[in-house]
């Protein structure tokens, strides 16, 4: 026990408990669903998270920072919609230019967004309310309601959601899902050991104190954001070579599934706390959820119903566990002192 | 003693006809209306092509006053289409064009503006209860929609049928619902027999929720050999989720397509037949149908006969889709095959 | 008093104003239509059940808390009320039956946020999806209509002269919670809680009966609001209101008030109303409408934060060079 004590943060036994209740949910929907164990149902619960994920990662930077980011919608169908132009127009581009030009557009509007909310001193959440719609309305009015279509896009870009990176004992692992897998532990070994990540966590958990003590705030702030939008660009490329078809309404909405994904990750929205693979784990939850409830037999009209009570139940139960656990871990925190005290008293 | 029957009718709709028959009315140019063009939301390209149409009618037709091309955004479709509505009474235009989203609840906005003396002439989607409009100018007939669905099933899945599916829009598209209950209707055939539809799906006119579906419909349903998809997006996601699935030559895509965004798929086989028709002629007939009526030059009234320039000759009928309304039907449908659809995309 | 609210109109609740004065005067510059009453009274009309549910939700953000699940509960209200009337309930048992479900939702934010304490945002994100799951289920693909005349007249016509029902709950619930918020020992209560919830607790205050009060109450409201938009567009879908939470937040926190909690009032929320609602009606007569609509919105809502701040930076500045 004490030893697991040790070893274990806090943050890990949410991980954890969000971890068993993914397992518990994946047994019972075994159990109802024919076929389920297979490599398909792994792609499918994958590739439609993957999207989720990448913009997930930047939107916990941004959280942690006791702010948040509801543009990255907006952000992902601009930038699907720029770099699907580009590439439909001069298709022997090299791959790594639609890429850059979708990350890149990402950035600089993370950074709007990052510089009025740090130096602006503007709400984050009034400020991407606003660029959600400002975003989207100079889409559409870029886009003079053009389609990119997948006709017009080279065969490497459309095929490249099949493209497999390795397969292992029947599971196809995509490049795509790869990639955001890599972004994620990048980004989770980021903020648990470099200095400068740790700082979004000092920041979030208390901003007077992290300004006393001299940290670069405002900086802070901005590269949370400008990371949110690069990690949204990247996801704007993901979507454009998923989709092959991009309208002016790409990724519209998908803020509340990202926010949901945090939220059910453990992330807390008022800062401080939650990670990068929290955050993940609450998005393959609900495309666990999502995907397994669109095999289910049941009928179409029940199935908003029934997630919306999965959800209700996977954060309930979220919070119930971890009760349980800090409970056992401080249980064993008073065993410790009680057993160490009397040697404290011998001591000279 | 049947066939007299028939003849009778068909005297009797000739006659209710005739009024109209030898009084084809033509436009006047240069009169100038206030007309506003609804569609459903902005930014997409049907009804991009839908405006070019009527803005092309208003040049035909010179009339001086410029056409205003209004709509809400999607999220936000049913009440930004009743403030456009309202605002447009206010303002006291003399006909708003819509492409009603809104089911029965645009009918108080738009009863006020008829009330106010505003023809409101809906297009592509009507006003269920025809109540607060004056004519549907209709792109197909519905029932026809029906059949030219079943057809292209039958025709894809081969003499010996199978099962199919369906994947809608919203559970709350009237057109979809209108048009998937006419292809039920058709498939009751004994021509259509072997065709077993098998589930309705909706993917919300989302390409990520459509895409989705169209996976779970394959996981759900093993062994079906078509996906038929009545809506300009879930046909795109359909196909291109069969294309990254490698399913291209067990599940078939076919329904409602835009063919520059079907060209790719077509040409490879996933989706080798879909239909559509034109939105370009669809805004231009429009324009002309709400233009007359403002003018005065015809009225909303079965049996009147008019010209819509390059379109050729249209009456307004009863509309025998709904209880009530009338109609003008343009049709007809353009049916999209690889040997087609190239030149169609341009 | 009189100082003090001078003092009020030289922030916020002044730069609201001032901006108001402005689109006022534009609008009447640029539309002969602005000014009559029947344009007054659409104005309202048109966004006048996101307007009431704002008034709640002002309690629910200075209380430090979301709901999310507004709009949702305003389709299944109105969801619940025309299925029970299809299915043969007389009209007025199914708006009571209607007002039930906005309680029995209410009552369920309420549990899970006050007694089990889990975060509102995601017991109300749930609760927008469940929700509007419950809707889908009772109207399905369906738009039901044909309710009695009196019903639409309610939604669609003037009660109080030009006034329709739905302004005149407006009206009232605006002067009610103006003072449950500011002369109430709820409203204080409110306004602890949103500050400092540990200071609450441990002076005392029973917080979770307020926060109980407050889901409940603002279910309440989304239910009546559903029942309202249902009798002015006269017939009911299961996408009624759908996405209107965000509309909703929006007018909030234009209107001064924390997202954070414990600071903000309801006159900085009626004026930002009144900013919005002429604002969208000015663009809507000059024939603005869609995308560009609501990015003017946006761009105004960053505005008028970001450019007192710009202001008081240069003030700030400009006195450091005197001295």
């Amino acid at each position: 026990m004490t030893w697991l004590r040790r070893r274990i943060r806090p943050e890990q036994i949410r991980e954890f408990s969000l971890l068993l209740l993914i397992v518990v949910a994946v047994l019972i929907f075994g159990s109802a669903i024919d076929n389920y164990y297979t490599s398909r149902t792994f792609n499918r619960i994958a590739s439609s998270v993957m999207i989720i994920t990448v913009v997930a990662v930047g939107q916990t930077l941004v959280v942690l920072t006791r702010n948040i980011d509801l543009s990255v919608g907006s952000i992902v169908g601009c930038t699907a919609y720029v770099a699907g132009v580009r590439i439909a127009a001069d298709n022997g581009l090299p791959a790594i230019v639609p890429v850059l030009i979708a990350v890149a557009l990402g950035a600089a509007m993370g950074a709007i967004n990052g510089v009025l909310v740090a130096w602006g001193r503007v709400p984050s959440i009034i400020v991407t309310l606003g660029t959600l719609a400002i975003f989207r309305g100079l889409l559409v009015d870029y886009s003079g309601a053009r389609t990119v279509t997948t006709d017009s896009l080279p065969p490497w870009l459309v095929d490249l959601p099949r493209l497999d990176l390795f397969t292992l004992a029947g599971l196809h692992v995509k490049v795509m899902v790869a990639l955001a897998l890599a972004i994620v532990i990048a980004f989770q070994l980021a903020t648990s050991y470099l200095t400068f990540a740790r700082q979004f966590y000092a920041l979030g958990s208390n901003p007077d104190a992290a300004d006393l003590i001299g940290l670069p705030t405002r900086r802070i702030v901005l590269t949370a954001f400008v990371l949110s939008g690069a990690l949204s660009g990247l996801a704007g490329f993901m979507t454009l070579a998923r989709f092959g078809n991009i309208t002016v309404e790409a990724g519209r909405g998908l803020e509340l599934e990202v926010v949901a994904a945090a939220v059910v990750g453990g992330v807390n929205i008022f800062g401080g706390s939650g990670t990068v693979i929290g955050a993940m784990l609450g998005g393959v939850m609900i495309g666990t959820l999502e995907q397994s409830l669109l095999r289910l037999q049941i009928n179409e009209f029940w199935r908003d119903a029934v997630m919306g009570l999965l959800i209700l139940l996977a954060v309930a139960s979220d919070a119930v566990i971890l009760k349980r656990l800090r409970a056992l871990w401080a249980r064993a925190d008073l065993e410790m002192i009680a057993r160490s005290a009397p040697r404290t008293g011998e001591a000279p | 003693m049947r066939e007299y029957v028939l003849a009778g009718a068909a005297l009797l709709a000739v006659g209710m006809l005739s009024p109209g028959a030898h009084a084809q009315v033509k436009a006047t140019p240069g009169k100038a209306e206030n007309m506003v063009l609804l569609p459903k939301f902005l930014g997409i390209l049907p009804f991009d092509q839908a405006h070019r149409g009527a803005e092309e009618a208003a040049a035909e037709l010179k009339n001086p006053a410029k056409l205003q091309y209004l709509g809400p955004t999607p999220e936000n479709s049913v009440a930004g289409q009743i403030e456009i509505v309202t605002n447009a009474t206010t303002q006291g235009v003399n006909a708003i064009m819509i492409s009603n989203n809104s089911g029965d609840q645009i009918v108080p906005a738009a009863k006020k503006a008829q009330a106010a003396g505003i023809k409101v002439v809906t297009w592509d989607s009507p006003i269920p209860s025809a109540e607060g409009e004056d004519v549907f100018v209709a792109q197909v007939d519905f029932t026809q929609t029906g059949r030219v669905m079943a057809d292209m099933a039958l025709k894809i899945m081969g003499p010996e049928g199978g099962k199919f599916a369906i994947l809608s829009a919203s559970p709350d598209a009237a057109n979809q619902n209108a048009w998937i209950a006419a292809m039920q209707e058709a498939l009751k055939d004994p021509k259509y027999a072997k065709l077993q539809q098998v589930g309705i799906v909706y993917g919300n006119d989302q390409s990520e929720l459509s895409y989705n579906q169209a996976l779970a419909l394959v996981d759900k349903y093993p062994g079906i050999k078509l996906i038929m998809a009545p809506t300009s997006v879930g046909i795109v996601a359909a196909a291109k989720a069969m294309q990254d699935e490698g399913l291209c030559n067990k599940v078939k895509v076919s329904g409602l397509g835009v063919p520059k965004e079907m060209l790719a798929y077509t040409k490879n086989g996933c989706a080798p037949e879909f239909a559509l028709w034109s939105f370009v002629d669809l805004g231009y007939l429009t324009y002309y149908t709400a233009y007359m009526l403002a003018t005065g030059e015809i009225k909303a009234e079965p049996g009147q006969s008019f010209t819509a320039g390059r379109l050729g000759n249209y009456t307004i009928t009863k509309d025998p889709t709904r209880k009530a309304g009338l109609r003008v039907l343009m049709g007809p449908f353009s049916i999209y095959d690889a040997s087609n659809v190239e030149a169609a995309a341009k | 008093m009189i100082a003090a609210a001078f003092a009020r109109l030289r922030g916020w609740e002044g730069l609201l104003l001032a901006l108001l004065v402005v689109i006022v005067v534009v609008n009447m510059a640029h539309s002969p239509y602005y000014l009559g009453v029947g344009n007054i009274i659409n104005l309202f009309q048109l966004e006048i059940e996101k307007i009431i549910v704002a008034l709640m939700m002002t309690l629910i953000i200075i209380n430090g808390e979301i709901d999310l699940s507004v709009a949702s509960v305003m389709g299944m209200s109105a969801c619940v009320m025309a299925w029970s009337f299809r299915a043969g309930v007389p009209l007025p048992w199914a708006m009571l039956a209607a007002m039930a479900s906005g309680v029995a939702a209410g009552l369920i934010n309420g549990f899970w946020i006050a007694y089990v304490g889990l975060p509102s945002l995601a017991v109300t994100l749930a609760g927008l999806i469940g929700y509007r799951g419950v809707a889908r289920i009772l109207v399905q693909d369906r738009a039901i209509g044909d309710y009695p005349g009196w019903f639409n007249a309610l939604g669609q016509q003037g009660l109080v002269g030009p006034l329709t029902l739905s302004i005149i709950i407006f009206l009232a619930m605006f002067a009610v919670l103006g003072l449950v918020l500011h002369g109430a020992a709820l409203g204080r209560l409110v306004y602890v809680i949103g500050n400092n919830l540990q200071a609450a607790r441990y002076s005392g205050v029973r917080v979770r009966r307020v926060k109980m009060t407050l889901f409940v109450a603002s279910a309440v409201v989304a239910a009546l609001a559903g029942l309202l938009y249902a009798a002015r567009l006269g017939s009911v879908r299961g996408d009624m209101a759908q996405g209107f939470e965000l509309d909703i937040i929006t007018i909030v926190l234009l209107g001064g008030v924390s997202i954070f909690g414990g600071s903000g009032n309801l006159l900085g929320v009626g004026l930002s109303i009144l900013v919005i609602l002429n604002l969208r009606n000015g663009m809507g007569l000059a024939d603005i409408t869609g995308n560009t609509q609501t990015s003017v919105i946006g761009a105004l809502l960053i505005l008028s934060v970001l450019a007192p701040n710009i202001a008081q930076a240069i003030h700030i500045r400009w006195k450091g060079r005197e001295t």
